[in-house]
Formats: C-alpha cells, structure tokens, sequence
C-alpha cells in the first residue's frame, strides 16, 4: 500500500429505501463504526475499506429526500455536503423508482463534487422485464453510472472501479443544467457573482452555495461576507412577494421536470407495470377485516420470538456466569485479596458484567426480527396500520412497535426507536417505553402480590398495574405532545416500499452490529451505574453491607421524608436503589436488607397490603434501570433527553403512588 | 366543466382519482411532498383507506405508493378525475364515463344485463338519493343502483358541459 496516498471520503447518499445501507454493508463489511451526528440524535455511520492503494472512508448519510431540509435528517445531509465536502458522492438510485430518486441525483449533481451513481436493485426490474437505458443517464448526468445489486454483489467489481478511477482522476462534474423560471435564474446569478467575489474558499459550485443560501434562515454559518448575506435575505423577499408557493417547493418543481425527462430518457416507451403479487399481498396485509387481526398475530410472534427465544438463552447465560464466578472466585488467587477487594470484583465488576451480557440475546433477537420486518417492506405497513392511533399521541405508526415490546423488555425497545424516520418521534417514543411494565417488574409483581394478596386477588392486582401502565403510556404521550419535547411534530407522508425478501445476510449483520453497538455505547454507563450502587451498599467497610449504617442506608433514611407519605419505609428504599442496576434484583435485595431467612413473613409483619401497592406503583413508573437509562442516551446523544426521562419517571412515579396511598388512607384502608 | 377544489375528507374513497392542483397552505407538507416528486400535475389514485381510517394509501401514477393522512390531502387543491358513483363528488346532471367495474362474475353479468359497460356514458338523475338513479347516455335507459353496486362502479369525469 502506498503510504503517501492521501485518504479519501466518499458520502453514500440516496433517497430513503434504494438500498444504502446494502451497499453500505457490502462495501464495508466489519469495519462499521456507529454513533451520533454533532448535537442531534441522528446516527451516523461510517466505515473503512481499501480501493487500490487508498483507504476510504465511507459515510453514510441518513436517507433524504433533498438538501433543502424539512427533517432534522436532511439538515445533517445539508450541512455534511456543505460544511465538510466529502471527496466523492456515490449516489444510489432505486432502479424501480428512478425519478424519485434523480431529484436528489440533480440536486447533488449541481454541487460539482465528484459523483458516482450506482443504479441498485437492478436484478429486480430485470427480473419484471425492464431495461434500462443507463448509458443515456450517464451521459445527460455527465457521471459514471454503474448498475447493480447490492443484495447479490453483482456490479460492485464495476462499482469499485468507477470509484477508484475518479479517486485518481478527479475531475470536475459538470453540472447538468434544469432550466427554471427567469426570476430565480436572476436570484442565482447575482448571489452567485457575490459570492464569486467574496474570498469564499470552497469546492463547491457557487451557484449551488447560493441555492442553499436562499432557502437558509441563516447564512452567516456558511459565509461572514456582509454583502452575500444582505443580497440574499433581499432575494428571499422578493421571491417571497413575487412566487406564489415556496422556494423549495418551485426548486423542486423544476428539479423534478428535469428528473422526469431523464427518468423516460432511460425508460424509453416501456410502460409502467404495477406489481400484480405485491398488490396481492397488499389485499392481504392492508386488508379491511382482516389486516388488523393479521397484524395482532404477527406481533404477538415477535413478540413471543424474542422474549420466548430470548428468555431462556438469558437464563442460561445467567447460570453460566454465576458458575463462572464461583469458579473464578474460589481460586487461591482472588481468596488471597481483601474481602473488600473480593466484593468489589464479584459483586460489582462481575455483576455489572452480568447485566450487560444478559442482554445480549434479547438484543441480537429483537434486532433479528426487527429486521425481518423492516427488510420486508411490512414495516411500512404497520406504520400505515397503526398511524391513527398512534397519531393521537403524537407518534409514528411505528412507533407501536416499540412501545409493545417494551412490555418484554425496554433495553431493545429503545434501542429499536431507530428504524423510525424523524427524530421528534423517535424522542417521544423512548420517553414513553420507560412506562411500560417490562418482564422484570412483572417479576417483583408477582412476587410481591403472592405475600400480601390471596391468589384470587393477586391476578387482578398484576393487571390493574398493567392498566396502570397504560395510562401512563398514553397521558405522558399527551403531555409530551403538548410540551413539544422532541421537537415539532414532522408531516406524515410516507413511502410504501414493495415487499422484498430480506436476506439471512442483511438480518444477521444487522443483529451482529446492533450487539457491537450495544457492547461500546451502553455497555460502559451500564457497568458504571452497577459500581456507584455497589458503592452506596458497601461503603462504609466496617458496616454489613445493605445495612443501616451503609450510604444506602443512609440515604433510605435521608429520604425517608420524601417516601413516607407513599407508605415506604427506608428498607423498601434501599430496594429502590438496588432496582436501578435492574429490577429482577429488587426481591433479592429485599431479602438482605430483612437480612433473614422468611422473607415473606418479616415483609407482611411491616408493610401493609396498601403501603405494598404503593410500592409497586412506585416500581412500575420510575426509572426503570440503568440499562434503559444508558440506552436512552445513547440513542438521543442527548443529556438533556436522558435527564428529562429520569426525572419524569421519578416525579410521575412518586405523584401516582402519594395519590394512591393518601386516598387510600382518607378511604379508611390501610 | 371540471375545477379544483380541496376534497372534503369524506370523499376521499378507495379507487379515486385526482390531479394535484397546488399543494396546500402548510409550507412544510408542502415541501415534503414537493421533495418527493409529488407536485402540482401529478395524478394521485387512492388505493385504500387505512382499517382505522385516517389514513389513506395513494398511488402517484409512477407505480409507487404513498402513504398520507386524510387531512393533508384534503388540504390541497385538487381536480377530481375518477371516483366510485357513491362519491360525493358525482354531480347530478354531469356526465360520466364508466371506467371500471369492479366486482365479480356475478356483477358484471348484472350490469352488463342492464346496460352498464366500461366507457359508456351516464348521467345522475338525482343527487343524494338511494337507490342512486342513473341515466345511460348511448341508450337512453333508466337504471336504479344499489349503494352496494355504486360503491363498485368506477366513473370519469369527461370534460365537456353536461348536456342537460
């Protein structure tokens, strides 16, 4: 490899659904890292791979429909191109909708960066007997074209090609010409010559620069020069008197009549077949009658397929480690160290480690099945099924989804917000998952209903805590909605993707990569949080751990005030502490904390029936654990989000048991 | 004689047709569709109205479908091109002409016995009334249709004055 060869940047850029991230994956392979956009909770990915003697850096953009943005994600695309230009644009184009796609093709082309289009999904038109004319595409786009099918790989020698020739070569694109109405010709060319004049230094086309500029609030980010900015707020104005519809709407206009000329360039005469099987199953899925019961049932087995599956992998694992850790621990080596030092490796780092990897299944499968339906197309559908009553809260069909198989788990379920296309959704999904009755406060329930309610009562219990849950889903989804946490509400107009078969390929990566992700982001908070709370339990040494006198103890009674009038002493509140590392632990701290060997008897002798619903309450609303909390962050990369989601279910949670226990007391219960 | 209009919610059934005249007032739907090649011109043909309502899937005459909310559509202007006969867009005195029968054997043998049949013409004798009271235009007969029959019975809008 020649060491002076300079790296490159190529953008993978596409509308939504061309099979970027195909693409993305074949070209890259393992060397996929993930995290987050600067200041926004969009993901950001990129990836390695060699071309000849360079090392490329791939990125992938998020799926936009133009650079003139509406979405958060098509402002990070807009700001990408324009504040860091990458070397190449590879461009992808669905070949079954290639006028769509040339939209946004037309409207990077007009940057003059270096560009690759990548024809994909090739197989499939030749499969329903279209031919495409790409030769005439490259040449009216005056850039390489290249077909392909990134599910198969075929095309990509071709692909690589294309793209090493232009690392070599680099030349100037020329930019295709669409013609548009006189006035804004005028607009371009005179902020074009401003900034032509001005010292901007910049690969990019100046007319493109003045295009974004006009449809910008602010054009300070991309030039300090007085006279480009006061020439464009004036042209902003007056095309604002003068056109009748926006000035994105007009761009796009005459982006599309052009996209629409080449589009039947390409296509020639043949005419536009509708999809016989896909209308078909689409009669099935979307039926009247039959499309919401055919939806429950699909649901009920993922949801079955992950935490069925999930759930004894997870036992398993747990079994496994505990075994581990007998082992390790009873070795000469680690029996020689302090006690303290010995408590602190097996019931902090070895605990923590516990908690992490007993999610790992539940994960891997989630994004299994996750995937199974996004690939499918069927993804689209439940988002067509569900928007309705999802829409009352503010959210996005999809986000159903999500908040259901919260009720199994709430890690993967936040993890899982992601598939949905606009971040103001996506936030008020993961601030509303932590209320959902996850699997493991379902255990703390049941165990506690056992002691204090007879077996006739103790079902409708668990159930009224399952009520409980969803209202507090649905009004917390009002309120946020009327506090316009995520951001303002995007317009819901949405593709609906023909349905594909997903590859076993496509699925396992993304299983593999989501685990990874899972592992570097989340894993370290959760770890971290395991130590504080170990801290709290054992410090100081010379006391019991869990006791009294420890710092948890301490703090139970500190906060003894705050949970009095819910009815919870400062034994049930060390148990709320020990319920952040995860709640399947709250029974066994329970039983330390009592430090003796009838649980159940010493619990029903101090608490009574209502101080033990209280506590449930107050179980089943407040932070769930530190795992959802580390998964909150790390998908919304934003403390301000993670803040708002603990102390929302702390304050809810405390809101709801007070009202509970002091009505129930002014009721005469006790 | 055919103009645009904003489509009330009600009218927007499965299997009509319309062209998009200008986009609607809220700027940021606007654009969003704008950006999606949905523009002033294209032709949308709805394919189906979501189980819970609110919804409604729409084909943009390029073999794509979309999904939208009931209420950005009717926000927009648009020309009635195609509906069922239950429309409320079909205007007495207008005419029509049938561009599809959807329904099976048993149907077609029905309308074809009573005179129906793919581009023949018809006129509504009286708006809002049940049974729908037709006229067919070529043989001057009578026909008196079901809901149930209207509701498959697609019709065009043709562009000339009615002739009543």
């Amino acid at each position: 490899m020649n060491p002076t060869a300079e790296p490159v940047t190529i953008a993978l850029a596409s509308i939504p659904n061309s099979g970027k991230t195909t693409l993305f994956n074949l070209l890259t392979g393992s060397s996929q890292s993930t995290g987050n956009w600067p200041g926004v909770s969009v993901e950001q990915k990129s990836g390695i791979f060699s071309l000849g003697e360079y090392i490329v850096t791939l990125i992938d953009l998020p799926g936009t429909y133009a650079l003139s943005p509406v979405t958060e994600e098509e402002q990070v695309v807009r700001d990408y191109l324009l504040n860091s230009p990458p070397n190449i644009i590879l461009n992808v184009l669905d070949a079954g909708n290639l006028q769509r796609g040339l939209g946004l093709t037309l409207q990077m082309a007009a940057s003059a960066l270096p560009m690759v289009v990548a024809v994909n999904m090739i197989d499939e038109t030749r499969r329903r007997g279209i031919t495409l004319d790409l030769k005439a595409l490259a040449l009216h786009l005056g850039v390489p074209v290249i077909e392909l099918s990134a599910k198969t790989g075929e095309g990509l020698p071709d692909l690589k090609e294309a793209l090493y020739e232009i690392i070599k070569h680099p030349e100037k694109t020329r930019i295709p010409h669409i013609s548009c109405p006189p006035l804004l010709e005028k607009a371009f060319f005179q902020i074009t010559e401003a900034i032509g004049k001005s010292s901007i230094d910049t690969r990019l086309d100046h007319t493109f620069l003045a295009m974004r500029m006009l449809e910008a609030e602010n054009q300070n980010q991309w030039t300090s020069n007085e006279k480009v900015a006061a020439l464009t707020k004036k042209w902003q104005r007056r095309l604002k008197q003068s056109l009748q519809t926006s000035f994105p709407v007009v761009c796009a206009g005459c982006r599309f009549n052009a996209a629409r000329g080449l589009a039947m360039e390409v296509l020639g005469e043949q005419p536009i077949i509708e999809d016989k099987l896909n209308s078909r199953l689409d009669h099935i899925f979307l039926h009247r009658f039959f499309g919401l019961p055919i939806f429950i049932m699909l649901m009920f087995l993922l949801f079955q397929g992950v935490y069925g599956l999930g759930a004894p992998l997870q036992e398993i694992l747990s079994v496994a480690f505990d075994r581990a850790g007998s082992w390790l621990f009873s070795q000469f080596m680690v029996l020689s160290l302090p006690a303290g030092l010995q408590s602190f490796l097996f019931d902090g780092i070895w605990q923590g480690i516990a908690v992490v990897t007993s999610f790992l299944p539940i994960i891997a499968l989630f994004f299994f099945f996750m995937s199974l339906i996004e690939d499918s197309g069927y993804m689209a559908r439940v988002a067509f099924l569900m928007d309705r009553l999802m829409h009352r809260l503010g959210l996005d069909g999809k986000a159903f989804i999500s908040i259901l198989l919260g009720y199994g788990c709430n890690v993967p379920a936040v993890m899982g917000t992601r598939v949905m296309s606009n971040s103001y959704s996506r936030i008020l999904t993961m601030l509303l998952i932590p209320f959902t009755l996850c699997t493991a406060r379902l255990q703390i329930f049941v165990f506690l209903t056992a002691i204090f309610f007879t077996s006739a009562i103790a079902p409708w219990i668990i159930l009224s805590l399952y009520g409980c849950s969803f209202v507090a889903v649905i009004l917390s989804g009002f309120v946020l909605k009327l506090f316009h946490i995520g951001g303002t509400p995007e317009p819901f107009i949405m593709e609906i993707p023909p349905y594909r078969f997903p590859t076993l390929r496509s699925v396992g990566l993304r299983s593999w990569y989501e685990m990874k992700d899972f592992l570097s982001r989340a894993a370290p908070l959760i770890i971290a949080g395991v130590l504080i709370v170990w801290l709290l339990i054992h410090m100081p040494t010379n006391v019991p751990p869990a006791s009294a006198a420890t710092w948890a103890g301490q703090l139970g009674q500190i906060l003894a005030p705050v949970f009095q009038p819910l009815g919870i002493g400062w034994q049930e509140t060390i148990a709320l502490i020990f319920g952040f590392i995860a709640k399947e632990i709250v029974v066994g701290s329970l039983a330390v904390i009592y430090g003796g060997t009838d649980l159940a008897g010493l619990m029903s002798s101090h608490i009574t029936q209502m101080q033990s619903i209280s506590f449930m309450i107050f179980c089943l609303l407040y932070t769930p654990c530190v795992a959802t909390i580390a998964a909150i962050w790390s998908e919304s990369r934003s403390l301000r989000i993670t803040l708002i989601s603990l102390v929302s279910g702390l304050a809810i949670a405390w809101l709801a048991s007070f009202i509970f226990y002091q009505s129930g007391l002014l009721f005469g219960f006790n | 004689m055919t103009s645009a209009q904003h489509i009330p919610v009600s009218a927007l059934l499965a299997q009509s047709e319309c062209i998009i005249r200008s986009l609607g007032s809220d700027d940021k739907t606007a654009q969003r569709l704008a950006q999606m090649g949905i523009l002033p011109g294209t032709h949308l043909r709805i394919i189906r109205v979501a189980p819970l309502g609110g919804t409604i899937e729409v084909n943009d005459g390029q073999g794509q479908s979309f999904a939208l909310r009931q209420q950005e559509v009717a926000a927009m202007n648009c020309e009635p091109v195609a509906m069922p006969l239950i429309s409320e867009l079909v205007a007495k005195g207008r005419t029509y002409m049938i561009r599809d029968l959807r329904g099976g054997k048993t149907f077609q043998q029905r309308m074809a016995a009573a005179g129906l049949q793919e581009e023949g013409l018809i006129q509504i004798r009286e708006a809002g009334v049940r049974p729908i009271q037709i006229r067919l235009v070529d043989t001057d007969r009578q026909v008196s249709l079901g809901q149930g029959e209207a509701k498959k019975i697609i019709v065009e809008v043709i562009n000339h004055e009615s002739n009543s």
